[in-house]
């Protein structure tokens, strides 16, 4: 919200409190003041125009003004028409800056001199018009410009939504005074009631059909005023607010609401069928034309104000065109109610619609604000539209305020803040902030909150209200501690655990990505891993509508994100969960295991793929052992994102974890990649509960003996067959067995490949002799021929 | 037979003047070799010398053999001492020529501040909760005081599945849910992971990022100890110049409410460019646990209260590493990641 430090001058003295020191007390206070934007006027001169004629020469529209100063006359061109002779003009003359930053310099236009520049009210800050000259309703020619408008500040500042109250200036003004300690010289409720005969709830009859939306209406009646433009310094007021001023009466109920925060509206009484007001739900195919010429489609979930028979209103959202206050208008009928606020939230969402109302109304408004309001108002038409405003006017009132109290122990004020608050310091800032506070016989506070503030409920709430005026910048730092009989052992996190897994993966030279969870159903359906997916029902566009069931999707996206910078050799990797809906159960939580996925690049080989892959394989078994888990082992498969004839199963304890393999070749090419991808993901929660404490092993006290041994076998064995086989007939000796090298070729028949291996032997007990390993090979031997139909090459 | 002083002193001669170990090496086989070595040769005809002769002869060749041995000791150490008095240039490189490059991967600087925040918190004592991202409606909102149609429901607009479920908006649901498992004060806990909001994407927010919340249960636990706690972790991680504000603000979650903020890094809190001149840093949201949380994770707010926070671990790498875009954390370039 904007506010005018100007504005805040009018229920506080500010006498020595710069715009700057006020903007400080508020953010203190819980007024987040975001931007302070100081507009000095006093640069600025008035002038009197006394001639305009159009520019003989200039292709644009351009007029010379002959402007007196005062002591002297000046030439001015300007592009707006309607500083017409007689008007009186802010002036800004050559060598001073205006506030908008725009240094003026003696000029000359086309042949004619230009000394100085005419000012319209966007350059000087003082809102947003920019469309013309700024014209000044009184003002000296020759004096500056602050002997009639002072110079300005204006404040941006976010306003939480539990302080409705404070979305007016007379709100901002109450937290100013009580942060500066001096007095609000406004009280909440004007006296003002109007005199005039009949009772105004005579003259027109108001009904609410719905008491749950509508809590509060107050209809009152003013005839006989003279529609006209507002006075100069309330269009400014208006427009420094970003208010566009239109005419006195639409003006002034602007003006209360920037003031009390209470939205008001003025019907022209004339226009309004009975005259009645029904407060009530539209009806199916209503159909209201609205202020903003807009005609809206109003739906049967939606409050209006209704005359006798067709809407008006949109209640607390924008008013009708056609009951509205023209020039022509004498009588008024002037709203002041208070609507429901998730109602009008709703309401305005749907119609794509929110207004200085309708933001205010939405955070919920409290009913008596609705007659201070409407008191504030009917008093400035008298005053500045003429008009006489009925006595005792239509209030309709189903759901009068609760006045709410809160017991407070005030000791509870000291334990929250964590430092000593002395008792009439808390009690002075409760009053300062209009609460009133009896204290009783126990030493309780029995405190009753301003009606403005239905915000404040609870003990804790009073303490906040003590608090931010005291200063919490006065509330020492401390630790907490306590003597504690029980507490819980750290236990490491998950993600530190992951740390072993990240370590092995930065040696073997992949980089870690954070990827979005969020990706496109429609990508996952084409990869047919969409069969699990949870997909978000309102999603903020096709490409992120759908919880990812796979890393390894975000992987390749990665690789090719890269290849498209320049970077061609990619190994990149993530820890993340994956979201795997509960297949048949509806409105339950997904299954969110968390997975390690890696993906490398290769070159377009087939050897070059292999190669990478038993690579791949290598890491993800270091992977594996740096959390301390047992080995896995890999099983021929099938799975969706992998090559047919390229992917294993990862298995550990007989529990599958996820795949390894090189990815499928249209999974590559859909991404556009060239060469080969190799890639895993595995669920690592199993991973991380399998992990124990390494125990110690004695070390060798024997030699080890290494043989090597060719095996020739067809080409469906595999190395996984042949090594189980090895390890089956050695016996205890085989320490370890390893596959080292595969070949085709010469001295290998067809459809036959040859499998080294390296076979190292050890005895706890005694160095082995070459006879008891020859006998060992025999074994080995002999069981692959049995199992494997195996050759041997020397 | 030559004299064995004689051929002691030629031997000398010859170690004296040898230049490298692979003349000394020869000149030991020439004179200590065992088969063929002059030494050895003198004895060769031994057994047939009186007992006085033999006794001198072979007092005599083990004199020389002594001395010979002593002299190649000397000459070899000398040798040595020689070259590695030359090193400097005799085995000179180009010390500026570049070592190549090292195929090492990069640990996300997200995960790195994570790491540094997990480990600052643990130090006082928090341990780390996890929780699941899809939640339910009662978790994410109501149990925070985020009823339905609460106004400040605004600020977290969330992804819904249904009606019943969404993509929490926060981590929050973990505070309540680890209550609720924990039962029994002291809770001290920090619940890092990524949360979800209906925000399109910008320079300065997105869709989705990542949190850590902080969570204290105890008796007697004041604002002040909040405080202290934020300085602490800020200290930690960004040096101990550095000093928090918090400022009162609204949360329905929590009273009272405050958001923190930290000083400028660059200014040092006097207002600067970078900090738009207020000399401050928005960071994130805390405040005293409000009584109904406590009592919807289950804890009897008349016997415990609390306090918790909450920011984002983009922000906070942001501050740190001088990152002016969030989306860059989420954007796989490693030309962005290998910089950490
Ligand atoms: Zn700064």
């Amino acid at each position: 919200m904007r506010i005018s430090y100007e504005w805040l001058g009018d229920f506080v003295d500010l006498d020595g409190v710069t715009p700057q020191d006020a903007a400080d007390v508020l953010t203190r206070q819980g007024v987040e003041v975001e931007s302070l934007t100081m507009v000095d006027l006093s640069q600025i001169v008035i002038g009197k125009v006394l001639e305009q004629t159009k520019h003989p020469k200039s292709r644009n529209d351009l007029w010379i003004h002959l402007v007196d100063l005062g002591d002297r006359k000046e030439q001015i061109i300007a592009g707006a028409p309607n500083a017409i002779p007689g008007s009186l003009v802010p002036v800004a003359l050559p060598g001073t800056t205006v506030p908008n930053g725009k240094v003026v310099k003696d000029m000359n236009i086309a042949g004619f001199r230009a000394a100085g520049m005419l000012c319209s009210a966007a350059e000087l800050l003082l809102g947003d018009d920019h469309s013309g000259i700024l014209i000044l309703d009184r003002g000296t020619p020759g004096r500056p410009l602050t002997s009639v408008i002072p110079s300005q500040a204006v404040m941006e500042a976010e306003i939480t939504s539990n302080r409705p109250d404070c979305m007016g200036h007379l709100g901002i003004a109450r937290e100013l005074a009580a942060g500066l300690d001096r007095p609000l010289t406004r009280d909440f409720m004007p006296a003002f009631t109007g005199s005039a005969d009949p009772p105004g709830r005579d003259l027109v009859k108001v009904g609410i059909d719905d008491p749950d939306l509508c809590s509060r209406y107050i209809g009152g009646v003013i005839k006989g005023v003279r529609v006209g433009p507002s006075p100069d310094w309330l269009q400014r007021r208006l427009r420094a607010s970003g208010v566009r001023p239109i005419n006195n009466i639409v003006d002034i109920t602007n003006y209360v609401l920037l003031e009390y925060a209470q939205p008001l509206h003025a019907f022209d009484l004339a226009k309004l069928e009975g005259p009645a007001i029904n407060v009530r739900r539209a009806h199916e195919k209503e159909r209201l034309l609205c202020l903003d010429g807009v005609a809206r489609d109003l739906t049967t979930d939606m409050l209006v104000i209704a005359d006798a028979t067709r809407p008006v209103a949109v209640a607390g959202v924008i008013g009708g065109e056609e009951s509205a206050v023209t020039n022509a208008t004498t009588d008024i009928l002037l709203e002041s109610a208070t609507f429901n606020g998730p109602s009008v939230r709703q309401t305005s969402r749907v119609l794509g619609l929110r207004t200085e109302a309708s933001a205010r109304f939405e955070r919920t408004l409290p009913p008596e604000l609705a007659l201070a309001g409407a008191r504030r108002a009917a008093a400035l038409i008298e005053e500045l539209a003429g008009g006489t405003v009925h006595r005792e006017w239509a209030d309709v009132y189903p759901r009068p305020q609760e006045p709410v109290r809160v017991n407070l122990r005030p000791a509870l004020i000291d334990e929250v803040l964590g430092t000593h608050v002395p008792l009439e310091e808390s009690e002075a800032i409760l009053k300062r902030l209009n609460f009133h506070v009896k204290v009783m016989g126990d030493g309780e506070w029995d405190i009753l909150p301003p009606v403005f503030r239905l915000d404040v409920t609870i003990p804790e709430d009073l303490v906040e209200e003590v608090g931010r005026v005291y200063g919490y910048d006065r509330v020492p730092p401390t630790l907490p501690g306590h003597r504690h009989d029980r507490w819980t052992p750290l236990t490491q996190s998950v993600d530190r655990r992951l740390d072993e897994v990240r370590e092995v993966l930065a040696g073997a030279g992949f980089t870690e990505t954070w990827n979005p969870a969020l990706v496109s159903y429609g990508k996952l359906e084409e990869l047919r891993i969409a069969a699990h997916a949870m997909r978000v029902s309102n999603a903020l566009s096709d490409d992120m509508d759908t919880l990812r069931t796979s890393l390894l999707p975000s992987l390749v996206d990665a690789v090719a994100l890269n290849r498209d910078r320049g970077r061609d050799g990619v190994k990149v990797y993530e820890i993340a969960a994956v979201y795997l809906a509960r297949v048949g159960e509806k409105n339950t939580q997904p299954e969110e295991p968390l997975c390690v996925a890696a993906v490398a690049t290769a070159d377009g080989s087939p050897e070059a793929g292999e190669k990478a892959l038993r690579r791949l394989k290598s890491v993800l078994d270091g992977c594996i052992s740096s959390l301390s888990a047992p080995a896995c082992t890999y099983q021929r498969a099938a799975a969706e994102l992998f090559h047919p004839g390229r992917c294993a199963a990862v298995v550990l304890d007989g529990r599958q974890l996820g795949y390894l393999g090189e990815l499928h070749p249209t999974v590559t090419t859909g991404a556009k990649i060239e060469g080969r991808l190799v890639g895993f993901e595995i669920d690592i929660e199993p991973v991380l509960a399998a992990s124990r404490t390494p125990r110690a092993q004695p070390l060798p006290r024997f030699p080890a003996v290494e043989r090597d041994l060719a095996v020739v076998v067809e080409d469906t064995v595999t190395a996984g067959a042949l090594l189980l086989a090895i390890k089956e007939s050695a016996g205890e000796l085989l320490e370890h067995a390893r596959a080292f090298d595969e070949y085709r070729g010469a001295q290998v028949p067809e459809g036959h490949k040859s499998i080294a291996f390296t076979l190292t032997f050890r005895s706890p007990e005694r160095t082995l002799t070459d006879a008891e390993v020859d006998t060992v090979i025999s074994e080995i031997r002999l069981g692959l021929e049995k199992r494997h139909r195996a050759r041997f090459r020397e | 037979m030559s004299d064995p002083s004689e051929m002691t002193s030629q031997a000398l001669a010859a170690i004296g003047q040898a230049q490298s170990n692979t003349e000394l090496e020869r000149i030991e086989l020439e004179y200590l070799g065992r088969k063929s070595g002059k030494v050895s040769a003198m004895l060769s005809n031994i057994g047939r010398l009186a007992p006085a002769e033999k006794a001198a002869l072979g007092k005599a060749a083990n004199e020389a053999k002594r001395a010979i041995e002593g002299a190649l000791v000397a000459r070899r150490a000398e040798l040595e001492q020689a070259r590695l008095a030359d090193l400097a240039e005799t085995e000179a490189v180009d010390i500026t020529f570049p070592g190549p490059p090292l195929d090492r991967g990069h640990v996300h600087v997200l995960t790195q501040v994570r790491r540094q925040i997990e480990t600052v918190l643990e130090s006082l004592g928090y341990q780390v909760e996890l929780g699941p991202e899809v939640e339910t409606e009662w978790y994410n909102f109501e149990a925070l005081n985020l009823t339905a149609g609460h106004p400040a429901r605004e600020s977290w607009d969330s992804f819904y599945f249904s009606p019943e479920l969404l993509l929490r908006a926060h981590t929050s649901p973990v505070q309540i849910r680890a209550m609720q498992r924990l039962k029994e004060p002291p809770i001290y806990i920090i619940t890092p992971g990524r949360v979800y909001r209906r925000d399109p994407a910008e320079a300065t927010r997105l869709p989705y990022f990542s949190q850590v919340e902080g969570l204290a249960v105890d008796k007697g636990l004041t604002v002040g100890d909040m405080k202290g706690t934020l300085l602490y972790m800020i200290q930690s991680l960004y040096g101990r110049e550095r000093k928090v504000r918090v400022r009162p603000s609204y949360f329905p979650f929590t009273e009272p409410s405050f958001e923190f903020d930290v000083s400028c890094g660059i200014c040092g809190g006097i207002g600067c460019k970078s900090c738009r001149h207020k000399g401050w840093l928005e960071v994130g949201g805390c405040g005293m646990v409000h009584p109904q949380v406590l009592r919807n994770g289950g804890i009897d707010p008349t016997r415990w209260n609390g306090y918790a926070w909450g920011f984002g671990i983009e922000r906070m790498a942001m501050l740190k590493h001088d990152v002016d875009d969030i989306r860059l954390f989420y954007e796989p370039d490693l030309r962005f990641i290998e910089q950490f």
